[in-house]
């Protein structure tokens, strides 16, 4: 054994946990059944209702999402006969699968490394989400249902749409800060400003892009129940079916993360240059969840406001206004670069 | 925001036959059909033909009001409107009245009235909360399902019931005014009154709502006309028509209250008259509240065949026992028929009477059945978006078209 340094087993272990417990699957685990709990919780305060109540009385419900995810483990799984089974069964499990490995590459402290330093995570991570919708139209393809089918063709549709003012958004971002990595540019932001008074144009888009590529109101469109009885996930049942539900959570809270570091100043107002895994990570983790959570709780309470809006309409203003607003956005980057530094 | 692609007239006649257009089956179990199979031919996303399948919750009302005495037909009626069973039970107890030639007293009149436009506001809170859901917003859903509960706890304080009361009975009605009753319901009307601006602020003046619903599903002055559309979204398009003003019935002609109409014909203007509809009834129960003249709640015919325990309970409790007359009814031979507008347009009544203990032919036509062509007429040339925004402002209820 002693050819192999202890330090590569330090490290192994290290990753192990971050992966397995913080910033990775315990976290997001517990977050998702936190923010729907959260959800159901606010709108049923604006709707005059009680919301989860009956599971675990004394903590108001809490617990409801975690007994929906057991009653979905136990469900029977059924499969259409016509449906494409290997496409019907992968494509969830790799949805979820894609937006949680996104999550290695979003930093969470100074001193998060996971698998290799790189100085290109914001890359990384933005290619990485980008994978998920294209499970999300295969669910739809797969499943031999026409309402299913429709509801791929919207996410193809917004998809489009969305993509580029979302990759323009963090171009200027990357303009402003002068760099690829999450790290980087939170340090950038802890020496000057936090990058949405930077870049005020940048945030909003940013915003408006999560909410779409999330499926909150008012870009509830894929799964407009009215119309298409659930959507992409019209066919599904039992785990399938919860996973397949949780995956939207996932990508909010890794779109929210994205934000905190990149507008809100990531781990600020903590300023720790100590690299070991309690102050490096941590504390500095922790701040930024808090603030990705405050994030997600703003953006699921649209649901009570908002009715959805109509494809066509989703559509021309993510090729107009909100195109527009990404390259104002760009342009501002470049004239503070020029002019400010 | 959408204009329509395609020109109605030339997709009036198209022909649907080929593979050239994707079928959906929307319904009967689909979140966004009601009771009822719903089939759309599209042409990508645009809607060519849409086919409602009604008959799904036939409940053969007419046919067996045909073989029960008369008095029975008014629990049967109150089932296939439920939101609205205070209309269907005032319009069958009208035409019998024809039939019977009785006429209730004012104070009768009056409560009737009250009860009716009570069962308005809460026919159109449905309808709105059903319109909210449709298009994605369940705020509105559970508001308006909400603030349907203290009318119809009204409704329960007045006539014992919450939904189907079977309050109105040939000749009066079952049970006069609690004590209590003004307050509370002023209470509940000031109570409304605070909730509409909040319909306002979250609904109404919402801008995905105003982009979703106005200019869609436009139904034209001169359409809505001739394809015989009634209720709300005849006076949405424009026409100044209503039953309670034109051939009026119970109190409404001692009642100063205005129809509100609309210009566009849209979505958006199906949504707003029923809120002006709702500040009307508002309106009107306040004048009856204060208006409400004394005196009998039962005309003399049907009094003066109470017996002296019936009589006893009636000044005591002031409740309405039923007579032997009521069940042994047999009004002379003839025919009638009744106009009532009820929460979704007018209800009509014919009936038929040999002077059998049973009616010989007992025929409804409910609002809703027709408002149905219409809603085929304006939804070609949408998108499939469009439908449930189309469906949820014409206000359809499946049970009460099929009857």
């Amino acid at each position: 054994m002693s050819f192999i340094p202890i330090s590569l087993i330090i490290w192994l272990i290290e990753d192990l946990l971050y992966l397995i417990i913080f910033p990775g699957l315990v976290t997001i685990l517990v977050l998702v059944i936190v923010i729907i709990w959260l959800e159901r919780k606010i709108a049923a305060k604006v709707q005059m209702r009680f919301g989860p109540l009956w599971v675990s009385k004394k903590i108001g419900g809490a617990l409801q999402s975690l007994a929906d995810l057991l009653r979905y483990s136990f469900q029977e799984v059924i499969i259409p006969e016509k449906a494409d089974r290997l496409a019907f069964i992968l494509a969830p499990g790799l949805m979820f699968a894609f937006a949680t490995i996104a999550l290695i590459f979003i930093p969470v402290g100074p001193y998060y490394s996971v698998l290799f330093p790189s100085y290109y995570t914001i890359l990384f991570s933005l290619a990485l989400i980008i994978i998920t919708p294209i499970f999300a139209i295969t669910v739809g393809w797969a499943s031999d249902n026409k309402f299913s089918f429709i509801g791929a063709l919207r996410e193809g549709f917004l998809l489009i749409s969305y993509e580029v003012p979302f990759l323009l958004s963090v171009v200027s971002m990357i303009i402003i800060f002068r760099t690829y990595d999450y790290i980087s540019a939170v340090q950038s932001q802890l020496n000057f400003l936090p990058g949405i008074i930077l870049n005020p144009l940048a945030a909003l888009v940013m915003l408006i892009v999560m909410i779409r590529t999330t499926g909150r109101f008012p870009f509830d469109i894929t799964e407009a129940d009215s119309e298409l009885v659930l959507g992409l996930f019209t066919e599904y049942s039992a785990l399938f079916f919860g996973v397949g539900m949780a995956t939207p959570y996932v990508e909010l809270y890794n779109f929210s993360l994205i934000f905190s570091l990149l507008f809100l100043g990531g781990w600020w107002p903590l300023n720790i240059n100590v690299m070991n895994p309690v102050y490096g990570l941590f504390l500095p983790g922790l701040v930024v969840v808090i603030k990705a959570f405050i994030v997600m709780a703003i953006l699921v309470f649209l649901r009570a406001v908002y009715p959805r809006y109509r494809l066509d309409q989703a559509v021309r203003s993510g090729w107009s206004y909100v195109l527009l607003l990404s390259i104002l956005s760009v342009i501002l980057s470049v004239v503070e670069v020029m002019f400010l530094r | 925001m959408s204009e329509k692609i395609f020109n109605i007239d030339d997709l009036q006649n198209i022909n649907v036959e080929g593979e050239k257009y994707i079928i959906l089956q929307i319904g009967p179990s689909h979140p966004g059909s009601g009771h009822m199979r719903i089939k759309v031919w599209l042409d990508g996303d645009i809607i060519v033909k849409v086919d409602p399948d009604i008959g799904f919750v036939h409940r053969t009302s007419e046919w067996l009001s045909e073989r029960r005495e008369w008095i029975k037909a008014i629990p049967i009626v109150e089932r296939i409107m439920l939101p609205d069973t205070v209309h269907a039970n005032l319009a069958y107890v009208l035409t019998v009245e024809k039939l019977l030639s009785i006429e209730p007293p004012p104070r009768a009149q009056y409560l009737r009235s009250l009860v009716a436009e009570i069962n308005r506001i809460t026919s159109h809170l449905y309808g709105i909360g059903i319109f909210g859901i449709f298009l994605g917003s369940s705020t509105v859903y559970m508001w308006a399902f909400g603030d349907r509960e203290p009318f119809i706890d009204l409704m329960e304080m007045l006539t014992g019931a919450r939904i189907t009361t079977s309050y109105i009975i040939p000749g009066g009605v079952r049970w006069d005014m609690p004590n209590g009753f003004k307050e509370r319901a002023e209470t509940v009307l000031q109570y409304m009154e605070r909730r509409l601006k909040d319909y306002e602020d979250i609904w109404v003046k919402n801008p995905v709502v105003q982009a979703r619903t106005i200019n869609v599903g436009v139904l034209k002055k001169e359409d809505a006309i001739s394809l015989g559309v009634v209720g709300p979204n005849l006076r949405a398009s424009g026409v100044y028509y209503d039953t309670r003003k034109h051939q009026p019935y119970a109190a409404y002609p001692n009642l100063d209250f205005e129809i509100p109409t609309m210009k566009n014909g849209d979505s958006y203007d199906r949504l707003l008259i029923r809120v002006e509809e709702i500040k009307q009834s508002i309106r009107m129960i306040r004048q009856i509240l204060k208006d409400l003249p004394e005196g009998k709640i039962v005309a003399d015919q049907i009094y003066n065949q109470l017996n002296p325990v019936m009589k006893k309970n009636y000044e005591e409790k002031k409740r309405v026992m039923f007579p032997a007359f009521m069940i042994h009814m047999r009004p002379p031979p003839g025919e009638a028929t009744a106009k009532v507008e009820a929460g979704r347009g007018e209800i009509f009544f014919y009936i038929k009477s040999t002077g059998d203990k049973y009616p010989y032919r007992f025929r409804w036509v409910t609002p809703s059945f027709r408002n149905l062509p219409f809603f085929t007429h304006v939804a070609v040339g949408h998108r499939l978006a469009d439908l449930p925004t189309i469906y949820g402002s014409i206000d359809y209820f499946p049970p009460e078209a099929d009857r």
